[in-house]
């Protein structure tokens, strides 16, 4: 190598490395004029980088989050992330427990008369507002929140579903009277809502958000930009909200149902490698992809002990058209039903990633029952079924549509389509549509067969067969009809005896899965991991206030 | 800056009004003209037909998509670009202007390694052509290139984070030693591709005359190889800056994805899922327009640098 060459290559080692570290230094040095704009935090926000006791030694909770679509204000949450927050900034006259069951909130005690259509509710006397000086919730405040949900100016996209049973409200959500007829004040601590038809399951809709309490001073004052600093009565009130980065709930000390034993909920809403972060000891809790599972619940991880399967009170189904042939007959639906191994499928596939459904209804929810079955997996009955069908020998194509981007479709759905194609001789092509088209052709009744899926609004039967198979429901899009499901279901829904009706739920579910219009597969379950010093973190399968019974202790 | 010059500058930024408005039109009725829109989004399972009414009533998706189309670019005329169904807590401006500006520094700072790293690499090479450095040089960065992001994060995510414990993983903004893994994952894979350009560059250069010439003259290698090789050879690198300028804007999904980075990457692949409307035009139009403006900008520097090209600027 000549001496020149020589000189050149040491000249260009040495430019490398400082070009490296000065680009290095500018990416530190620069970036500072813009991290400095957390007003007022407690302090400097940055936590030592990573190392085990610095995790468990402070008071705030870290947890991943998702951006909430909806405005924090309780009559426009539509959706599961938004809810998370609102249900722990606001609160309503009732509230459900980690265990599903619903408890007093704002209300202390209340009154059933009128057979089951009229509830009195008396309120606590200690319930504040988080700011605003200590205003006190009064009935006005909880008759104003309801007036504000069925105001068709508000445009709540969930008032009616959950409130259309208040005397009134379709009156006034429909633009037909001023006011909500069915909301009385009785007095400051006493409130009385009258029902169109009595209903066992009212109370349940009333812990969903819309029937949340809101603070009517500030809102009037702000309206278009209250909920920049929502303020209501639950256990927390919103700090911080840098969107795509954070949201920072701090403790209400006033909480008339316990102050919260943690000091703040940061929400990380970035995401990332969110089981890489949890083993760097920089969140508290972390969520295991599906094809993790093996490796983390494997006995030789370190943080196989932190493992938690918190099952989701939902449930994943296909839909069969009976409107469209092949699916006109019963008999090719239930061959479809039968040919469908889900143990093996979630056993070998899936590492055990949910749970094989053998009924609609979820196992947490009340009611359930386990007598209810589904077909059971038999490749010869399912054949013979076919062949008894009239399709027999000429059975068409068959499009299964799924809500998708385009990318290839999970490994699930190709093992049911293979499964399907192997056991019956049928040609089943999978369709991707992006998900608000899917959610359109479904309910225009598009599809021949569809993969599907339904989440619990409330813990009650009724938010699933009620709301998707009585043939009279706005939601039923496969437009099942059957007339003893559907008496069934309309005497379950006013029944005011509990265990009368979840017979009738039982009964109802049973001849839904008969007529195969849908076939469940699998109830999900979350696969979460927490910290060892993270105590009282409730594995509950639905969206309720849960943060003021976690707190922290160090080893 | 010539009369010319100003002439072609003028006439430049004139056209670029009917791009922007054509993208603009062919932008806004693809959205309006796909099937589904953010209120099925809004609503799902749950949609009800005269609460979409309500709902699109309130966004304006009721109207003639003309009128629809007139009323955003009066909003834009007046700064406002409407809202995002998706955050309906803030306003498109409020979501995208912060996830931009993260996305634009870091991506800065990805191509001004990459640059410095390349044309280094580069001009190394094509000097040290003929002896095994080349090849081995080249080579390097192409196998750093080959290697994808989803591999090379995590590994680096574990060798500095889990075994060295150097840096973090969550974002902590710029003043954070975090940043550091997602710039090298940005920075790196772009050297190898400025490394062959400007190494080709430079080998043709060196042929020329000029460079015989200065040698000849005996000048010292240095005062060669800075301005006489790396001067020329160098230009043509101006129109690679240029275009992956607007670029850096866009941000990196996978990068921001795998690091929980607030950039725009990631608000630009959801928004078109959504879909997100506003958001969704927002960026296509802020993309175009810094598109048509990176190419002005460059044509404008070669007619500052290059005498030849202003003559023909001048004439066309």
């Amino acid at each position: 190598m000549s001496n020149r060459m020589l000189t050149l290559m040491m000249g260009m080692v040495a430019f490398l490395i400082l070009a490296v570290g000065a680009v290095f230094v500018i990416a530190l040095a620069g970036g500072s004029d813009d991290d400095d704009t957390t007003p007022g935090a407690s302090g400097d926000d940055e936590r030592p980088r990573s190392s085990g006791d610095g995790i468990c030694s402070g008071n705030s909770l870290i947890v991943p989050g998702s951006d909430p679509a909806s405005v924090l204000d309780p009559i426009q949450v539509a959706d599961v992330a938004t809810s998370e927050y609102v249900v722990e900034i606001f609160g309503g006259l009732v509230t459900l427990d980690t265990d599903l069951k619903v408890q007093p909130d704002i209300a202390q005690e209340w009154e059933v008369s009128n057979g089951g259509k009229t509830y009195t509710f008396k309120l606590r006397d200690n319930v504040v507002f988080h700011t605003g000086n200590t205003r006190r919730v009064t009935a006005e405040d909880v008759k104003y929140s309801i007036e504000r949900a069925a105001d068709p100016a508000n445009a709540s996209p969930t008032a009616r579903a959950y409130l259309g049973n208040i005397a009134g409200l379709r009156d006034r959500y429909e633009n037909k009277a001023a006011s909500v007829s069915g909301v009385k004040v009785i007095d400051d601590r006493t409130i009385q809502i009258d029902l169109v038809e009595p209903s066992d399951y009212f109370l349940s809709e009333l812990t969903y958000p819309v029937a949340f309490v809101v603070d009517r001073q500030q809102i009037e004052s702000n309206p278009r930009n209250w909920t920049q600093k929502p303020n209501g009565t639950g256990p927390f009130r919103l700090a911080e909200f840098k969107p795509a980065e954070k949201i920072r709930l701090i403790r209400n000390d006033r909480y008339h149902l316990g102050a919260p034993k943690l000091d703040e909920v940061v929400f990380e809403l970035g995401g990332g490698s969110l089981l890489t972060r949890y083993e760097n000891d920089e969140i508290h809790i972390g969520y295991v992809p599906a094809s993790l599972l093996d490796s983390v619940k494997d006995g030789s991880n370190p943080i196989a002990k932190d493992y938690q399967a918190v099952p989701n009170m939902a449930v994943f189904y296909f839909t069969l058209n009976p409107q469209k042939a092949p699916f006109d007959d019963p008999k090719v639906r239930q061959a479809f039903a039968t040919a469908i191994d889900r143990k093996t499928v979630n056993s070998v596939l899936l590492y055990d990633a949910y749970r094989a459904a053998d009924g609609f209804l979820p196992p947490e929810m009340p009611g359930y029952s386990e007598s209810v079955k589904v077909y059971e997996y038999d490749v010869q009955k399912a054949k013979q079924l076919l062949a008894e069908s009239k399709y027999a020998g000429n059975l068409p194509r068959i499009v299964l549509s799924y809500s998708g981007s385009g990318a290839a479709p999970g490994e699930l759905l190709v093992a049911l389509q293979e499964g399907w194609q192997d056991a019956l001789g049928v040609t089943i092509e999978l369709q991707a549509i992006d998900s608000s088209a899917f959610l359109r052709e479904q309910r225009r009744g598009n599809f021949q067969m569809h993969s599907d899926g339904w989440s619990a609004d409330y813990p009650d039967p009724e938010d699933f067969l009620g709301k998707l198979f009585a043939s009279d429901s706005t939601l039923n899009y496969t437009r099942y009809s059957n007339a003893e499901v559907d008496r069934l279901l309309l005497a379950a829904r006013t029944e005011q005896d509990r265990t009368r009706r979840f017979q009738m739920y039982t009964q109802a579910e049973q001849l839904i899965l008969d007529d195969a219009v849908v076939i469940p597969t699998f109830w999900p379950v979350e696969h979460v991991l927490v910290k060892p010093c993270v105590q009282g973190y409730p594995a509950v399968s639905m969206t309720v206030p849960k943060y003021r019974f976690v707190e922290i202790k160090a080893e | 800056m010539g009369p010319g010059l100003l002439g072609y500058t003028v006439r430049r930024l004139l056209w670029a009004v009917p791009v922007l408005f054509i993208i603009s039109v062919v932008v806004f009725y693809m959205l309006r003209l796909a099937p589904g829109d953010p209120v099925d989004a809004i609503l799902g399972q749950r949609f009800q037909e005269d609460q979409a009414a309500i709902l699109r009533k309130k966004y304006g998706y009721d109207q003639p998509v003309h009128i629809q189309y007139l009323k955003y670019i009066q909003n834009l005329a007046k700064g406002d670009l409407g809202v995002s169904t998706r955050h309906q807590q803030f306003t498109v401006s409020e979501v995208i202007i912060p996830k931009i500006w993260v996305s634009t520094r870091l991506g800065f700072i990805a191509i001004v390694i990459s640059f410095t790293l390349g044309t280094a690499a580069g001009v190394y090479a094509a000097l040290a052509r003929g002896t095994f450095l080349d090849p081995l040089t080249i080579s390097f960065w192409l196998a750093v290139d080959a290697i994808p992001v989803f591999v090379a994060a995590p590994a680096l995510m574990w060798l500095f984070a889990l075994k060295l414990d150097l840096v973090g993983l969550g974002w902590r903004g710029f003043a954070s030693a975090n940043i550091i893994l997602p710039i090298l994952v940005l920075s790196l894979p772009g050297t190898a591709g400025i490394a062959r350009f400007v190494r080709a560059s430079v080998l043709g250069v060196l042929q020329e005359d000029y460079v015989r010439t200065a040698r000849a003259k005996g000048l010292p290698e240095r005062t060669v190889v800075l301005t006489h090789i790396a001067r020329n050879a160098l230009l043509p690198l101006i129109t690679v800056i240029g275009l992956a300028l607007p670029g850096v804007a866009g941000g990196s999904l996978v990068v921001e994805q795998l690091f929980g980075i607030p950039g725009i990457g990631r608000e630009g692949f959801d928004a078109v899922l959504a879909p997100d409307f506003d958001v969704i035009l927002a960026l296509v139009l802020f993309g175009s327009f810094l598109f048509v403006m990176a190419n002005i900008a460059i044509d404008l520097l070669y007619a500052v640098i290059d005498p030849r090209v202003r003559v023909g600027a001048a004439r066309g």
